[in-house]
């Protein structure tokens, strides 16, 4: 299914045996409710094995006593989040501050929200929204689990939706055909040219959305979890060509390439060198898109 | 859904849980129909919203704290706390009853051991009846 790639993705055949093997977990602690050294010993004294990446709070499990990780008491009372680290790149990347006003587009289960509202030290404010009914209920119960007390949760098409405010940063972690988690949830179906270029037009529709809420200088990541450049450079291109905004250069210590040039006949050398994109076999994670945009 | 703010509410974990002015001077308290609402965002709640913050006690016929909030500010009551043992308080996370415990202690407490706040008990005719709704409960697999 990714033979189309050959010529984007680096080191191809790496690549494809990293999708065909089962992915690593990873966690952060939640340091609203402990820190990090407590918790790293608390898990450790109960037979986990555990691998900091450099000097993030990202926790590779290398081993453990229990069959998933959130088997725990200390899961239970909010002290870890488990999340690859891959995941965590957009909310480091867009690097909330407390006092913030910020708009999570597209935020169930809230992986990113309550990630944010760690870095934001719960001040500020994060308007977390979904479409999804059941979606928004896991977001609700990882925001009660966490002890997340500065995000609003809000049920809405962000593609129209009046969100009230200019925001300081929006997160638009887009809808997508989600290649890059195919390895961790193999029932996932295999996407077609039909859908990514659904999910192009819906990520466009979304984007144009996100910057009509953001105040001028203000910044947006826009980020996905798949790997096809109509969901990715062509989304970011069309926010930059259409919308006038700006592009900026990501920047973040996990290993990743830059964006695609060029693509069934689209130049996207314009923008290609400032996103980012994580593939599996660069640290044994899930896949990531990443763009930092900011509103002229 | 209407969000009124009643900072009030603050006066009810300072009066029940001896919880200082100072941990409780950042929550901001909403009152929707059934629930209260503790808040640290700046931004007014929008009336579209179906959660603000986390709701920190219902209210419907009885002032109840809930686990949820107990799970954060609990660690800082100075009044009707119940300290356990780990192995009462797995029993206590799996929802039994607890004989012994409660002392003169009488309605909402919270429970802890000595390292985590476990959630909201009620001392009743000195029985400690766990208020830890299902979600939380350990499964017998889990560490
Ligand atoms: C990639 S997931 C978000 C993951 C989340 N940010 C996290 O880190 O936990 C994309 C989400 O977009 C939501 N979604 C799809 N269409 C949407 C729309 N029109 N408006 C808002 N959200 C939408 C989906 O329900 C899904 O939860």
């Amino acid at each position: 299914m990714f033979e189309k790639y050959r010529h984007i993705i680096p080191d191809f055949e790496s690549f494809l045996k990293a999708v065909e093997t089962p992915q690593p977990y990873w966690f952060r602690v939640n340091t609203i409710k402990i820190g990090e050294k407590e918790l790293v010993s608390r898990l450790s004294d109960k037979g986990f094995v555990l691998e900091r990446f450099r000097d993030l709070n990202a926790y590779k499990i290398v081993s453990m006593p229990v069959k998933h990780p959130g088997a725990t008491l200390e899961h239970s009372f909010g002290y870890y989040y488990v999340q690859d680290i891959s995941s965590m790149v957009p909310a480091l990347v867009l690097d909330p501050k407390p006092g913030e006003l910020v708009l999570d587009m597209a935020a169930a289960p809230g992986s990113k929200t309550t990630l944010m509202a760690a870095l934001m030290k719960n001040e500020g404010s994060i308007v977390a929204n979904d479409t999804r009914a059941s979606r928004l209920r896991a977001l609700g119960s990882n925001v009660e689990r966490l002890g997340v007390t500065n995000v609003m949760i809000t049920k809405g098409d962000a593609r129209t939706m009046d969100f009230k405010h200019l925001y300081d940063k929006i997160l638009l972690d887009a809808p997508c055909s989600g290649e890059g988690v195919i390895r961790k949830n193999p029932k996932h179906g295999i996407p077609g040219d039909k859908e990514h270029r659904y999910f192009s037009q819906l990520q466009k529709s979304l984007i144009k959305n996100a910057w009509k809420h953001l105040d001028t200088g203000s910044k947006l990541v826009y980020s996905t979890c798949t790997f096809n450049p109509i969901e990715n450079e062509d989304v970011v291109q069309y926010a930059v060509s259409k919308l006038g905004m700006e592009i900026l250069q990501v920047e973040f210590p996990v290993p990743h390439v830059r964006g695609v040039s060029f693509w069934e006949g689209r130049d996207y050398s314009d923008i290609s060198d400032y996103v980012m994109r994580i593939y599996p076999h660069l640290l044994n994670t899930g896949g990531m898109f990443i763009a930092v945009l900011e509103k002229r | 859904m209407q969000y009124l703010k009643k900072d009030d509410y603050r006066n009810y974990f300072r009066d029940v849980f001896g919880i200082s002015e100072d941990i409780l001077k950042k929550y901001h308290f909403y009152e929707t129909s059934s629930s209260v609402w503790a808040y640290t965002g700046d931004a007014a709640p929008l009336s579209e919203a179906e959660v603000v913050g986390v709701r920190a006690l219902r209210v419907r016929n009885i002032t109840k704290p809930t686990t949820s909030f107990l799970r954060i500010i609990g660690k800082y009551a100075t009044k009707n706390v119940v300290f356990i043992d780990d192995e009462q308080g797995s029993s206590f996370l799996s929802g039994e009853s607890l004989i012994g415990v409660c002392q003169s202690l009488k309605g909402y407490v919270v429970v802890r051991t000595a390292s985590d706040v476990l959630g909201c008990g009620l001392c009743r005719n000195g029985i400690l009846i766990s208020q830890v709704p299902k979600k939380y409960r350990p499964d017998i697999t889990w560490l």
